[in-house]
């Protein structure tokens, strides 16, 4: 009964299930919450030197067990590789925009962390949208920069950066939630003996999402299927447009360009 | 390729991006990163959409981060907006100043202590005296103590 290839398929896909769910247990994500609170708690501001140094310490060892207990290689090594790379890159990078209390630096940081973004978006099979992110953050973190720069207390000297508000409290929040989430689709993806979620094999995706002519097959689906829903987000941005002009304009309390051109005077 | 363990990978990275940006918009108090936490939030669920996508062999988990970025740029385009303003009102990116906002019952959120700040104070080189010393007025000494 087992010389078909599909019941072949179904028995080597249960395998490979198996193999990929053979660790990472409750008690190893357990202990990477309390290692990721503690570092992020101290990593935090208010921070000096040594917390900020066990702070980092605690918050990479949380991240390796995390990563121990959850990454899992998908059979291809380089792949694999530029995915450790890539992935390390961008959580680093993120936890340093949360925690760094110097605005620019964390612009710096958020704009590393979009490029290790865009990265795990190619090697994902989304080209477009590796580069599509590349494209519209740049302009939005250089409207950060600029705001910033304008607005801010640019060496990090400020009292409301160097305090941060109830700490203790989110800090525990953001890694519980975290938590939570891996362990559901951990359960989810975890079917035992029966069979796997089915996933596309490999000739599906080479034909779907992954062939060539990616732009093409994206602006197809883009414009056909989901064609409605641009018109939408055309609307959407067009509201927002105004949305933004009229807010900046008519600030109440502020004098109002047009009441002062009633007035003569120049804005 | 084993797409099961792609798709968790890509599953993690994206809970761990929507932590980090949870956290940071939950204590920061500085506007203009709250804008960046909430920036990288999106940015967390778009990494799980794209693996979903690759997973189901679907576009549209493509097609929807490309919606995801339209609604960050309305998001930018007003929430920078309010910040302008409430910083014309206020004068500061502190976002505490704003809490007379929340329900009145609440009590005041007081600042902390202040942890002493380090002001490095610049050491500038001595040139040993050479030549007729010139006359100068105790001003003037004042100022090029500096030079």
């Amino acid at each position: 009964m087992n010389d078909t290839p599909a019941s072949d398929a179904a028995v080597s896909a249960v395998e490979a299930t198996a193999q990929t769910f053979d660790r990472g247990d409750v008690g190893w994500i357990a202990v990477a919450v309390v290692t990721g609170t503690l570092g992020l708690w101290l990593l935090l501001p208010p921070s000096g030197a040594k917390r900020r140094l066990s702070g980092m310490v605690l918050m990479i060892a949380a991240l390796a067990v995390l990563g121990a207990a959850r990454l899992i290689p998908v059979g291809d090594w380089g792949y694999d590789a530029m995915y450790a790379v890539l992935s390390g890159l961008t959580v680093v990078a993120a936890v340093s925009t949360v925690t760094f209390r110097n605005p620019v630096y964390c612009a710096i940081w958020f704009a590393l962390t979009l490029l290790g973004i865009a990265g795990l978006f190619l090697i994902d099979g989304a080209q477009f949208l590796g580069v599509a992110i590349v494209v519209v953050y740049a302009g939005a973190i250089l409207v950060m920069f600029l705001f910033v720069l304008m607005l801010a207390n640019p060496s990090g000297r400020a009292a409301y950066d160097r305090l941060s508000w109830e700490p203790w409290i989110a800090a525990p929040v953001g890694v519980l939630l975290v938590a939570i989430v891996t362990l559901t689709y951990h359960q989810a993806f975890d079917t035992g003996d029966t069979a796997p979620l089915p996933s596309a094999s490999t000739e599906a995706l080479a034909d779907g999402v992954l062939a060539n002519q990616h732009v093409a097959r994206l602006g197809n689906q883009l414009f056909g299927r989901y064609l409605v829903d641009v018109e939408v987000a055309g609307v959407l941005l067009l509201v927002a447009l105004v949305a933004a002009s009229a807010i900046v304009a008519a600030a109440p309390g502020e004098p109002n360009n047009s009441k002062r051109a009633a007035r003569g005077e120049r804005p | 390729m084993n797409e099961l363990a792609l798709l968790q990978n890509y599953l993690t990275i994206g809970s761990l991006l929507f932590g980090f940006g949870l956290v940071g918009f939950l204590c920061r108090r500085n506007m203009i990163v709250m804008f960046l936490s909430a920036e990288m939030m999106l940015l967390g669920v778009s990494i799980s959409l794209v693996g979903w996508g690759r997973f189901h062999n679907d576009f549209g988990g493509q097609v929807l981060t490309i919606f995801v970025l339209a609604v960050a740029a309305c998001e930018a385009a007003v929430a920078l907006a309010v910040v302008l303003v409430l910083y014309r009102r206020s004068g500061s990116l502190d976002v505490v100043l704003w809490q007379r906002l929340r329900e009145s019952s609440l009590p005041d959120y007081v600042d902390e202590e202040l942890p002493e700040e380090v002001t490095p104070t610049p050491t500038w080189p001595q040139l040993p005296p050479a030549g007729v010393r010139p006359e100068i007025t105790p001003q003037e000494e004042r100022e090029r103590a500096h030079v």
